[in-house]
């Protein structure tokens, strides 16, 4: 828990020291101010910086207050959830193209119902899983002229 | 006001197709807003799709319909089982809630919508009278002002977002930093590329929109979708008595007016606007003790004040180009992709588009109410459908959202990476929508602030230059100490009323 909340500001005073060290060496730009184009992202990123420092400093006076939702997301079923959701949306960008907008659909939308909804309502999912994917092919593709693998 | 732009804006609006897409709008929001932890943004964001075949009038009339339906729906789930929608609809539980444990959801459902209703229309009226001042006002605006307004909605939005600014400046801070990637458009530099000409055009910022609020949102209900109780409600006839009405009447009048104000002000928006108008009613009552317990007035009031921050909030939008809200941030992200920009020049050079959304919010109004009254049953159905068959819809929704924008399944990885960092945001408590805000008013920014210091040959002081640049100053370093100010204050009175019980007890 205690790692979690601390590798938040952690991860955005990295992100800020990185993303102002590539702003520093973006290439000048040719026409006008040599430098125009470093300007507003080295602000950004200086100003980042001091406001993750202070969200860091936060964080370790108040390690030991307890957030419930960082308890709630690492109990239960629910890091399966989130992981099973993302695993399969990039499993879905993957066969996007190759299988089509049907197939694939079917696939992954029948995946999340039978994984979140449980296999006892099968049939439940199958009906959703079919209808929504053939509604929506049919709203998108013919009705409003989305070009859909 | 224009009255023959006026006239031509109604009959746009009341075109078959057009009424056909207010009540498909309206319906969908309610839908989409009826869902616990979903709310207009979410609606508008996963719902975008639809607009993207349409020409800008039908889109920006789905949309506006989209957004005032989520509000109306999102007081739904309030009422019938003590989950708000969104922030907007938190008030709505405080006596919604109890009434409906009391026997009267059906009474509170149709008082909720009325209220609505009355509130969305003063509203609309308002609109029509301070619309056009402010956008010939905004008209005198040079970059240097466009930019001091932008910074001065961002700090709003920030200090609004009392007890976590810290958290509401790191979101814009990244809001920001994700509109630098891209070409620069005024010198042709690659920044932040990473070498994948895929981002040569930037990030777009509505996969970042459907990212955050969809996909976020959906992770975030996981947290607890195995406790997400079932909870089935009578709801009986759907009208109020006239003792009811009585109470109600006037409280849904006084807070229409507070709402729209609230609402036209950069960062406040629906629960700012729901909790004023819930405030007055408790304070103007002859019975406050009965709030909590299922007053009826309290249930009105905050109804019509968020109904018509949500008409308020489209001034901004569309007399400057600036939105005061992550909804109507949403919104702005799609008229954009569609090739409409919304900003003075709008009010001149395409009037009929402006009347014909004003005139859409009218009926949109009285579709609404039609719908939520007549449609109760229908609607009571949808919210029994289990939330386990209904967010793999929405993810679905946003994949589809994200595939149209432009075809490419490489943004199905953005949209799960900005999807996680939703989901991040929420359970650490950061706002989302001074990122959403930041990221899509980003880019103007910087180029009006280059073209500020570049129009006075580097110079800073043209930010002092005129008197509504100062007053934007101000008005934004004001906003960025309101906290403080408001902590002083408070402290103030504590030690004061400390000082009068040290007086009376000795």
């Amino acid at each position: 828990m205690k790692l979690i909340k601390i590798s938040v500001p952690a991860f955005f005073t990295l992100f800020s020291i990185i993303f102002l060290i590539a702003s520093l060496n973006l290439p000048k730009a040719n026409l006008g101010n040599p430098d125009a184009p470093m300007y507003f992202p080295v602000g950004i990123s200086i100003i980042m910086l001091i406001f993750s420092v202070i969200y860091f400093i936060q964080e370790v006076k108040n390690l030991h207050v307890e957030n419930e939702e960082i308890k709630q997301i690492l109990s239960g079923r629910t890091p399966k959830l989130i992981g099973f959701t993302l695993l399969f949306g990039l499993i879905y960008a993957f066969i996007f193209n190759p299988l089509g907008y049907l197939i694939s659909t079917i696939i992954y939308l029948g995946a999340l119902l039978f994984y979140l909804n449980g296999y006892k309502k099968w049939l439940v999912n199958i009906i959703v899983t079919i209808s929504f994917s053939f509604i929506s092919w049919y709203a998108f593709s013919e009705l409003l002229g989305v070009s859909l693998p | 006001m224009d009255v023959s732009s006026f006239m031509e804006g109604l009959s746009i609006a009341l075109e078959p197709m057009n009424i056909m897409w207010i009540i498909i709008g309206g319906f969908l929001g309610t839908v989409v807003g009826m869902l616990p932890g979903l709310g207009p943004a979410t609606a508008v964001a996963v719902l975008i799709p639809i607009t993207f075949s349409m020409n800008p009038i039908s889109a920006i009339i789905l949309m506006a319909s989209i957004y005032y339906g989520a509000m109306y729906g999102g007081s739904r789930s309030s009422i019938l089982l003590n989950t708000p929608g969104d922030g907007s609809a938190i008030a709505a539980t405080f006596d919604g809630y109890p009434m409906a444990k009391n026997g009267q959801a059906g009474p509170a459902l149709a008082i909720s919508a009325v209220a609505s209703f009355i509130g969305g229309i003063i509203a609309v009226v308002g609109f029509i009278f301070l619309a056009v001042p402010l956008a010939d006002f905004a008209l005198k605006f040079g970059p240097a002002e466009y930019f001091l307004l932008m910074l001065l909605t961002l700090s709003a939005i920030i200090a609004l977002s009392i007890g976590k600014m810290v958290k509401g400046f790191l979101a814009m801070m990244i809001g920001l930093a994700l509109s630098t990637v891209g070409i620069d458009t005024q010198t042709g530099v690659y920044r932040f590329t990473m070498g994948i000409p895929h981002f040569s055009d930037g990030i777009d910022f509505l996969i970042v929109i459907i990212g955050v609020y969809a996909i976020g949102e959906v992770l975030y209900n996981f947290l607890n979708i195995d406790q997400q109780k079932k909870e089935k409600k009578k709801v009986g006839k759907v009208w109020f008595s006239k003792e009811q009405w009585k109470r109600s009447r006037m409280p849904i009048l006084r807070s229409g007016p507070i709402g729209f104000i609230v609402g036209v002000l950069p960062g406040a928006g629906g629960t700012i606007a729901s909790m004023i108008g819930y405030t007055t009613a408790k304070q103007t009552s002859k019975n406050p003790d009965e709030f909590g317990k299922g007053a009826v007035e309290g249930l009105a009031a905050p109804e019509s004040a968020n109904n018509a921050a949500s008409v308020g909030a489209m001034i901004p939008l569309l007399t400057m180009g600036i939105p005061g809200s992550g909804t109507t941030a949403v919104m702005l992200g799609a008229l954009i992709m569609l090739g409409l920009r919304p900003g003075p020049l709008l009010f001149e050079q395409q009037p009929d588009t402006v009347w014909a959304l004003v005139n859409s919010m009218f009926i949109g109004n009285i579709a609404l109410i039609i719908i939520n009254i007549l449609l109760v049953g229908l609607l009571v159905k949808i919210l029994d459908t289990p939330a386990k068959v209904l967010y793999p819809l929405i993810v679905m929704l946003a994949f589809i959202g994200t595939y149209t924008l432009s075809y490419s399944t490489v943004d199905f990885f953005l949209l799960l990476v900005f999807g996680l960092f939703g989901l991040m945001m929420k359970v650490m408590d950061f706002p989302i929508a001074p990122l959403v805000l930041a990221l899509i008013v980003g880019a103007d920014m910087e180029q009006n602030f280059r073209m500020a210091v570049l129009s006075s040959n580097g110079s800073l002081g043209i930010f002092f230059s005129s008197g509504v640049s100062i007053a934007l100053l101000v008005l934004t370093i004001l906003s960025l100490f309101y906290p403080l100010i408001l902590k002083l204050v408070k402290n103030k009175n504590n030690n004061k009323t400390q000082d009068d019980e040290v007086y009376k007890s000795s």
